[in-house]
């Protein structure tokens, strides 16, 4: 039997005439796990889509089983036994899981369902890859961990031989990512040849057997994955040039304290207390790093967006306590929010218009009560070619951009306002490593022109590599401010060790 | 530029297929109604057209189709869905008509002061909606219907009770005197001034969008979560943006009273706001979309008049086409959204696939 399951060959695709796959070369091996790794806009799920038949390629061959064939349609790649989950799930959630699986589906007992028959197949295969799954529980009702189960029960289903997966672990939980895993192998043991797109270098290393690096729609190479493959590596064939995991250090010194927040306290949206007497004084010219919960909260009480019960803050001497969020932006306080689909961007809107959301009744973006479209455009193509935003001409809705794209605008919107301080949250989410860096460089940046800057993330290490000072809350309260280079263990130390002191608020 | 007036060309395709196929719809349930559709067809178009006379009523019809729509499109634009454009009408009716009947002032003072009774009462009477929004959290589609049937009822009780024509028998109130009404412009036909107005307005809207404010109230429509956070205040826009809405619906209500009826009478709205809703959305909302749209619709309405007089036909087959583009609106909506689309399209060939 033929063991490569899939082979592209030659493979060009083009939007709007730009050239997002130029002649890509893909095999896969049966039995194995391939990643498919490259930076977002790299064309990965361009080229999967092609393999799955919602995009024709305009030049190339696809052989299945080694015999060539002509995918010109889902229902074409289905019948091959491909099977792919995207990003975004495809179920109907007011349905069951078994009923979404027999979504489309002809009964096999005439006019009446065989949900019974089906829920108990649908069991036995999930305990086949040691999936947990409930056939009868609601779709709404799961988490997207489990929703993600059902997109992949699904293709087993219908017989899916092969599986592509586009970024399967960015919704869930690193406990998740190592069940998911799990099933993985447990599924390339039974034969499944699975494609994994991804832009984690430890994904790769943790559970391929292969890797496709692409960049920029080109293939730059396919290797093994053994013990002799580094991050270095793969980093290297991703980015095409060494990424900087550690910055300069700092050579201008913080100043004197500009931003104090004092004794504040505020209940989060289910009416408990989320912030206890938190208070936090944030110098010029220095990045405060926050670890710990609460800091949803902090960041909208911070900004207007959320009401606080007591306390102050202070900025420049001014008193600024439950304003309304435009106060907030007029006295320069930027923030970058933590979800910038639906608070940090208005994903309908062309990008131009996103550039300027915050001053859309300014000068000199608006004169005589009218938008000065040609402004606009110049003040638009400065901050493209400064931040090195990819995009055709402004005019595309935000939606269009890779999540790298969508992140330097609001950074650029947020910086280029002059902030007096800066609230970052998870400013390199989802983002890909040269995006990443990118974003960091530039939050150093605004630091070293005097901003003060908040900056609270989930991910550890980059607290660590730009904070001057990091604030460590637990349970709603300041536990302590550690120095720069401090590490993991300290945090972890400060974070349990006072756990008793916790004051409570008032009401 | 060029994939702008490419967009554009497609939404405009898709109008036209949408109306297209309603039509031919309404064909086959005239052949089944054993008339002639071809004949039916063409006596509303001789009936909307035919004659000088014919197309002046065209245009009085379009002139509130054209005002409310527009009205409807800046709400529809923050996603408030503003269905009381009927009840708005009434009210700048009533308040011009008071104005005009019970205040004594020189024709060039009650002039503009009915037009501002007008705008305000209609403004007031959406912005009630969108306050009991803000406030409440009460979905306006369901408060602007309710506000409907009052404005109904109230222009009721004032034409068979306190503003009735003292010196008639009809639900009706006394009528303007000449020095306030629009004047015609040509004399022979009905057709008035108020059509300049129109013009003004259709030019305004084309601005409008260009302003601070028709930015903001398109952002509210983009989410409460990121205007919040540009520095919108939400909720005294979510107001504002109703009463402009329904300011528009008030004007309307001013041009028809004082331009057509020339007095108050019962069921004045003749139910423009339900049209209006359609064509504002069959125009996608846009200035020259919803110009083009209410024109199709005028043609309709006069033409569907003279077919039920000229032919065996009934009105109702315009009601018909009517309801029929609204589903096709709504169908549209729903295969924009790139999520259904997919989805559709896994499942269909789920489908195949099993069926093989």
């Amino acid at each position: 039997m033929e063991t490569i399951a899939v082979k592209m060959e030659k493979i060009t695709k083009s939007f709007n005439d730009v050239k997002v796959l130029d002649s890509i070369e893909f095999k896969l091996k049966r039995g194995s796990i391939h990643g498919l790794l490259g930076e977002n806009g790299a064309g990965k799920t361009t080229l999967m889509n092609i393999l799955y038949g919602l995009y024709n390629q305009e030049d190339g061959e696809i052989f299945i089983n080694g015999k060539k064939e002509n995918i010109s349609s889902p229902v074409k790649a289905i019948s091959l036994g491909i099977g792919m989950v995207h990003q975004h799930f495809m179920l109907a959630r007011p349905f069951s899981v078994v009923e979404n699986v027999m979504l489309g589906r002809k009964s096999r007992r005439g006019i009446l369902l065989d949900t019974k028959q089906t829920a108990e197949e649908l069991k036995t295969l999930a305990e086949k890859y040691k999936m947990e799954i409930d056939p009868y529980s609601k779709i709404w009702q799961l988490s997207v961990g489990e929703q993600q189960r059902v997109e992949i029960l699904t293709a087993m289903y219908q017989g899916a031989e092969i599986l592509i997966l586009d970024e399967p672990t960015a919704v869930l939980t690193p406990q998740e990512v190592d069940a998911f895993f799990e099933t993985l192998k447990e599924m390339r043991d039974d034969g499944k040849s699975i494609i994994l797109i991804t832009h984690k270098l430890e994904e790769i290393t943790s559970i391929a057997d292969e890797v496709t690096v692409l960049r920029d729609g080109k293939m730059i190479g396919r290797r093994a994955v053994d013990s002799t493959v580094t991050k270095d590596d793969l980093t290297r064939m991703m980015v095409g040039r060494d990424v900087l995991f550690d910055f300069p250090k700092n050579t201008i010194e913080p100043g004197e304290v500009k931003y104090s927040i004092k004794n504040v306290c505020a209940k989060n949206d289910k009416g408990l207390p989320a912030l206890k007497e938190f208070s936090l004084d944030i110098r010029e010219n220095e990045v405060i790093g926050v670890d710990g919960n609460g800091q949803k909260e902090l960041c909208e009480v911070l900004t207007g967006l959320r009401k606080s019960d007591s306390g102050e803050i202070i900025l420049n001497d001014k008193k600024m306590v439950n304003k309304e969020p435009v106060y907030y932006i007029e006295q320069g306080v930027s923030h970058i929010p933590e979800d910038r689909h639906t608070t940090g961007l208005a994903l309908n809107w062309s990008l131009k218009r996103n550039l300027i959301l915050k001053e859309l009744n300014k000068a000199p973006f608006v004169k005589n009560g009218l938008l000065q479209p040609k402004v606009i455009d110049k003040y638009w193509n400065e901050t493209k070619s400064e931040y090195q935003i990819k995009s055709i001409n402004g005019e595309e809705k935000a939606r269009a951009l890779s999540g790298g794209n969508q992140q330097k605008i609001i950074l650029a919107r947020e910086i280029n306002l002059n902030p007096q301080v800066l609230i970052a949250n998870q400013p390199t989410r989802g983002l890909d490593v040269s995006a990443a860096e990118y974003v960091r460089k530039k939050v150093l940046d605004a630091r070293n022109a005097g901003t003060s800057v908040l900056l609270i993330s989930a991910d550890l290490e980059e607290i660590l590599q730009l904070s001057d000072r990091i604030a460590v809350i637990f349970d709603g309260k300041l536990m302590g401010i550690l120095p720069r280079g401090a590490s993991t263990h300290e945090i972890g130390a400060l974070m349990m060790g006072k756990k008793q002191e916790v004051a409570s608020c008032e009401n | 530029m060029k994939t702008k007036l490419l967009n554009s060309g497609k939404k405009a395709a898709g109008a036209v297929a949408m109306i297209a196929l309603a039509l031919i719809i309404g064909a086959v349930l005239v052949l089944i109604s054993g008339n002639k559709p071809m004949e039916a067809y063409a006596t509303i178009i001789s009936g909307a057209f035919g004659s000088k006379l014919r197309l002046s009523e065209l245009f009085i019809k379009m002139i509130p189709l054209t005002i409310m729509a527009l009205g409807i499109s800046i709400a529809y634009k923050a996603q408030l869905w503003n269905i009381g454009a009927d009840g708005q009408f009434t009210m700048g009716a009533i308040a011009s008509a008071a104005i005009g009947i019970y205040v004594e002032l020189p024709p060039f003072l009650i002039v503009p002061l009915s037009i501002l009774s007008a705008i305000l009462a209609g403004g007031l009477w959406a912005g009630l909606a969108g306050w009991l929004k803000t406030k409440f959290n009460a979905n306006e589609v369901i408060t602007t219907l309710m506000l409907n049937y009052i404005a109904t009822y109230f222009l009721a009780f004032l034409v068979y009770g306190p503003m009735m024509d003292p010196q008639g028998e009809l639900a009706q109130s006394e009528v303007l005197k000449e020095s306030l009404r629009i004047p015609l412009l040509f004399s022979n036909y009905r057709i008035h001034a108020g059509i300049v107005i129109m013009i003004l307005i259709i030019l305004l809207m084309f601005f409008f969008w260009k302003t601070p404010l028709g930015y903001k109230t398109d952002l509210i429509g983009q989410g409460e979560k990121v205007s919040t956070y540009a520095g919108i205040n939400v909720k005294r826009t979510i107001i504002i943006t109703m009463m402009i809405s329904g300011a528009f619906a008030g004007l309307a209500g001013w041009n028809e009273t004082y331009g057509v009826q020339y007095r108050l009478l019962e069921g004045i709205s003749s139910g423009y706001g339900d049209i209006a809703v359609v064509i504002a959305l069959l125009g996608e909302l846009n200035p020259l979309g919803i110009v083009i749209s209410s024109f199709f619709f005028s043609i309709l309405m006069v033409g569907g008049s003279c077919m039920q007089r000229m032919t065996n036909v009934p009105y109702s087959i315009v009601d018909v086409i009517k309801g029929l583009i609204i589903i096709f609106v709504i169908a549209r909506t729903a295969f924009r959204n790139t999520a259904i689309k997919y989805t559709m399209k896994e499942w269909i060939g789920r489908r195949k696939n099993y069926a093989k």
